[in-house]
């Protein structure tokens, strides 16, 4: 599975709920395949996806904010997992699509084939799954609707050279809508 | 700063409507912090950035934060400010402490300390240094800014050794 089909099969299971998105290819695919309101979608400062959401987690205690991030990204900001462990927010779901490079900035490997990334999840007091299959997606995604977080779903995916179009919307309108989503 | 005037600053914030005080510590505002922890109204983060991240994050759900930082956090912020502050519009306040005022502070502060005045200005980052006599009139002027939907700076001096 490539990241734009298994960001396109997410975000139909997230439906209409906020998801904050990494930048680079992360944003981009979800923007061609599941454009909306309440998705949030980060141009520049990489590896605070996790960051973002957890903010956003912690003051809409009613929603479940989904981050969409990427195996290069949050090693960036390892210690946000410590953060979101600590506060135990019930409504944060952690999605790390790992594809074991940088693909954005033309696949230089990152060190997720070597370190287990859900271990450090794990540890970090996430509740922690792994999708490998396109198939199993809609089980987890059922599965997860009933429990509490923090959760971390680490998806196995494989490179790809497709490519999605730009984030065409300015960031100020990004994060008006974003907002107004929230209410 | 002295620790009676630093709690009242936590104080007055907090009554002007700040409710949530996220960083990393810096000695130059133990008191300040220290009132915050008291009440547990402080998130302490593993790095300045991801401070800034999550109070973009509360900011977007309409509530008012603060991130305080030493200045060497603000040297690891400048992309943060430049790539998500900036360029998305998200109001805060920064609370930045100035290391490497004094001349003989230890040596890994005297370079930032020196050049933080001017790197606050190249950012575009409105600020205003806070201290004993002021403190009451700059608070007033970070919350009308921060009602106007603007990211401003408050800088402490260290100016004291230990």
């Amino acid at each position: 599975m490539i990241r734009k089909e298994a960001v396109r099969l997410i975000a139909k299971e997230i439906g209409n709920q906020p998801i904050i998105s990494a930048n680079g290819f992360m944003s981009r695919d979800l923007y061609e395949t599941n454009e909306k309101e309440s998705n949030f979608y980060m141009i520049g400062s990489m590896g605070l996806a996790s960051s973002i959401g957890l903010g956003v987690a912690l003051k809409n205690p009613r929603k479940k904010i989904y981050v969409f991030d990427g195996d290069g990204n949050i090693l960036m900001n390892l210690g946000s997992l410590v953060t979101i462990g600590s506060l135990k927010p019930k409504n944060f779901i952690h999605i790390i699509f790992d594809n074991k490079v940088h693909e954005s900035t033309g696949g230089q490997p990152t060190n997720s084939k070597i370190i287990e990334l859900e271990r450090i999840a794990e540890v970090a007091k996430f509740k922690t799954y792994k999708i490998t299959k396109n198939e199993q997606i809609k089980k987890i995604f059922s599965k997860i609707k009933k429990e509490n977080g923090p959760i971390c779903i680490l998806v196995k995916i494989e490179e790809s050279s497709i490519r999605s179009i730009r984030v065409d919307i300015s960031p100020p309108n990004i994060k008006s809508r974003f907002m107004k989503s929230l209410k | 700063m002295n620790e009676k005037i630093q709690r009242q600053i936590f104080n007055i914030l907090e009554k002007k409507g700040i409710k949530n005080f996220i960083g990393v510590p810096d000695s130059t505002m133990k008191h300040f912090i220290d009132e915050g922890l008291k009440k547990e109204k402080i998130l302490i983060t593993t790095r300045e950035e991801e401070a800034i991240g999550i109070a973009a994050g509360i900011s977007m759900s309409d509530e008012k934060s603060l991130v305080f930082m030493q200045n060497a956090g603000f040297a690891n912020s400048l992309s943060t400010i430049t790539s998500l502050i900036k360029l998305y519009e998200i109001p805060m306040i920064l609370l930045i402490g100035w290391r490497g005022f004094l001349k003989d502070d230890a040596p890994e502060h005297e370079k930032i300390g020196e050049i933080q005045p001017e790197l606050i200005k190249i950012i575009g980052l409105e600020s205003k240094i806070i201290d004993e006599k002021n403190f009451k009139n700059v608070c007033d002027w970070a919350m009308v800014k921060l009602k106007k939907k603007k990211t401003i700076g408050l800088i402490i001096k260290r100016d004291f050794l230990d």
